[in-house]
């Protein structure tokens, strides 16, 4: 018992003995550092002379990049210009932003601005999808800064966002409303097929001007098709690519004193020190020789493929107005939808639908498919299923369409999206999707 | 080994007792967002403040508080110049109306204290939307405001209409809890269309839920929401539109086997119900009360 007692005592001294001092790794209180932080912020951004450039990433839509030019006051208010769209691009508009400590120090713009315009849960102001819009931020933690630069996180979706100071002369164009935004008439080019000329090399180019992504694909010197998407944001002079477009030697990062030509359909400018040449091509750089053999087999896989609007034909959608058709729902594409006289046919039908009753395919012409070599693939006409309805030109229109001799090549766009862009000149194409 | 337990004693309560412990937490003065966030006060914060904080108590949050809301949701901030005019409006349907039937007093004590607003509707899971949520009968979150549009503001569209309703709806429904909740209304009421409550509301429209004698499908999920839908609905559409919802219920038998004439009674009877709850709990003569607020509405919208 005695012994146990010298234990117990040597073990209250040992532990006793130790120093309790807290010693903190830091020579400030959490609070005090917190305030030093949102401080330092906040000086940052009121004082940067110029204002600054701020590029928001939405993480709903890979590579995608938007622009904005902010100026902040120290009474929590910022205003700015975005290149969202035309309008936002030159009506300045003033809202209110503040800097709080969440779990990090954060930066809120809390009332509505164009930065909400990428986030807007209804799917109409964005392109988005309903409830999410672009899965944008208007939250976002402070992740340090970085010389002029100042990085950010989307503290709900995770968006990637920066801000850089200005320069006077960026300061000058946006306040002068200096603004080019000719690169959104690529969407006017006749051709399917767009190709980019820098310093005589040639890659096609495909951009979607409302997710504001360029996807490039050329051949390399071992002849495999390369492919490369990246975001493009305008500039008062043209766009800015996010991140630069690179190839062995060639780098682009800005395409600048960017003009459009409706005749010769062409958008020229200047892409840094060397000019640029955009123009449309009836056939692909480098054609994909098994996409119409793939999307034939997935077609056959889900059953049809599902096209809303038919063919879009010289910058027309819809040019044979297939959905002016009684009761139209969508046209379909059935690989081996039957067979006659024992051997198999495709179908391209025309799915309606009437009152509350459920859609049902109704009628359409029948199709041999030919694929050849080269990676195109021609339709030959066989004859039509069901009863058409009176006015027969639409469907007439498509059928003279598909079975045009030069065929059509396949450009996949998704898992379960295709382009069928004719053969003959690239200008007349239709969407496949599921 | 006296000698040293007496000495191992004295070390080790002299080391209990001698080191310091003291846990400086440093300048706890200044906190940051303790006590609520600040910003530099606007013209609109000063207009919230003179038109609803200071005569009534109640506070407005137009600026983002993501913990105000369902985390994990979608949704923006208000347009601020939206703020105004939907708070405005929201005087003249419910805080006029109220304080002109039934006194200052009343309306102080009872009011939620606490609106909230965000931008855009709330998206659901399956596809639906809402558009005003409430707790504890002190806060009420309002949601679209920038779709908000009154006949005098431009690119106002009569469809605009449903989201200006729906919001003095959300209001009237969330006062009408705080009243019945402060004094409960007959139990008679919840006999009236007793056994027909569904938690399966949402997949009834409110045409089918008519049929049964419920005003709209949401009054079907409870006694209490039953109760304040009808003050809610009464009060928004008014006396005509109220007539004309009893009216518009079809002949024949609701797929319960609830007959027109019973439903339409059942309604009537509701309708009663709940005039003289107003009238012998809190002195408000409700028809008079209904007239008022649906005057107020129809000068925004028609």
């Amino acid at each position: 018992m005695k012994r146990y007692l010298l234990y117990f005592l040597l073990i209250v001294a040992a532990f006793s003995a130790c120093k309790k001092e807290d010693d903190p790794i830091f020579d400030k209180s959490p609070d005090e550092r917190l305030n030093e932080t949102l401080a330092k912020y906040q000086q940052a951004m009121v004082n940067a002379p110029y204002g600054w450039k701020l590029l928001v990433y939405p993480s709903g839509v890979p590579n995608s990049v938007f622009s904005f030019y902010c100026r902040f006051n120290d009474a929590n208010r910022v205003t700015m210009f975005s290149d969202f769209d035309a309008a936002t691009s030159v009506e300045l508009k003033e809202s209110s932003y503040r800097l709080k400590a969440l779990q990090q120090p954060a930066l809120l713009f809390d009332t509505y601005s164009y930065i909400h315009l990428l986030c807007d849960p209804d799917g109409s102001v964005n392109g988005g999808a309903y409830g999410l819009g672009l899965s944008s931020d208007f939250e976002f933690s402070l992740d340090g800064i970085a010389g002029d630069s100042i990085l950010l996180t989307g503290r709900l979706h995770n968006s990637k966002a920066y801000m850089v100071k200005a320069t006077q002369q960026e300061q000058e164009a946006y306040t002068s409303l200096q603004r080019n935004r000719a690169f959104e008439n690529i969407a006017r080019f006749l051709t399917y097929f767009k190709r980019i000329t820098v310093s005589g090399t040639q890659y096609e180019i495909k951009a979607n001007i409302y997710a504001h992504t360029i996807t490039f694909s050329w051949k390399d010197a071992n002849g495999s098709t390369q492919e490369v998407q990246v975001g493009f944001y305008y500039t008062p002079t043209g766009i800015a690519l996010s991140p630069a477009f690179t190839d062995g030697a060639t780098t682009i990062a800005s395409l600048d004193g960017i003009a459009w030509n409706q005749n010769t359909q062409t958008l020229k400018g200047n892409a840094g020190s060397s000019s640029f040449t955009i123009s449309g091509f009836a056939r692909p750089l480098s054609v994909d020789s098994t996409a119409a053999q793939r999307w034939w087999q997935q077609g056959l896989d889900q059953e049809y493929w599902v096209s809303l609007y038919g063919f879009h034909v010289n910058g027309v959608e819809d040019a044979y107005q297939v959905t002016t058709l009684p009761d139209y729902y969508f046209m379909g594409y059935w690989p081996k939808f039957g067979t006659s006289g024992g051997s198999p046919y495709d179908l391209l039908g025309f799915v309606t639908q009437t009152g509350d009753q459920q859609p049902a395919l109704s009628y359409g012409p029948a199709f041999n498919p030919a694929f050849k070599t080269d990676g195109r693939v021609t339709f030959t006409y066989l004859g039509d299923l069901g009863t058409y309805p009176p006015e027969t030109a639409p469907i007439a229109k498509t059928i003279s369409k598909l079975i045009d001799a030069n065929g059509f090549y396949l450009v996949q766009t998704g898992p379960k999206r295709y382009d069928m862009v004719s053969a003959r000149d690239g200008k007349a194409w239709i969407t496949w999707e599921r | 080994m006296k000698p040293v337990k007496i000495l191992l004693l004295c070390l080790s309560l002299a080391f209990l007792a001698a080191c310091s412990k003291d846990d400086d937490l440093g300048n706890i003065e200044d906190i940051p967002g303790l006590g609520g966030d600040t910003w530099a006060k606007s013209p609109l914060d000063q207009w919230l403040y003179d038109t609803l904080t200071k005569p009534y108590n109640i506070a407005v949050k137009y600026k983002w508080d993501q913990f105000e809301f369902e985390l994990g949701k979608t949704l923006v901030p208000p347009k601020e110049e939206k703020v105004i005019p939907v708070m405005s409006a929201i005087k003249q349907v419910w805080i006029n109306t109220y304080i002109a039937e039934a006194g200052e007093i009343f309306f102080k004590q009872y009011s939620p204290k606490f609106f909230i607003l965000s931008g855009s509707a709330s998206w659901n899971a399956n596809g639906t939307i809402t558009l005003g949520t409430a707790e504890g009968g002190r806060k009420v979150v309002l949601y679209l405001l920038n779709e908000f549009r009154t006949k005098n503001m431009p690119g106002y569209e009569p469809r605009d209409s449903a989201t200006v309703k729906q919001m003095f709806h959300v209001i009237e429904h969330e006062f009408g809890h705080i009243l019945h909740q402060n004094v409960m209304y007959p139990q008679e009421y919840r006999r009236i269309t007793a056994g027909l409550y569904t938690g399966n509301w949402n997949n009834i429209s409110d045409y089918e839920a008519r049929r049964d004698g419920f005003v709209t499908a949401y009054a079907m999920s409870g006694y209490d929401d039953d109760f304040v839908e009808m003050i809610s609905i009464m009060l928004t559409e008014g006396r005509g539109g109220f007539d004309v919802i009893v009216n518009s219920i079809p002949p024949g038998a609701s797929i319960n086997g609830t007959s027109q004439a019973d439903a339409q009674a059942r309604l009537r009877k509701k309708e009663a119900m709940v005039v003289d709850y107003f009238k012998t709990v809190w002195k408000i003569d409700f028809y008079s009360l209904q007239s008022r607020t649906r005057k107020e509405i129809v000068k925004l919208l028609y």
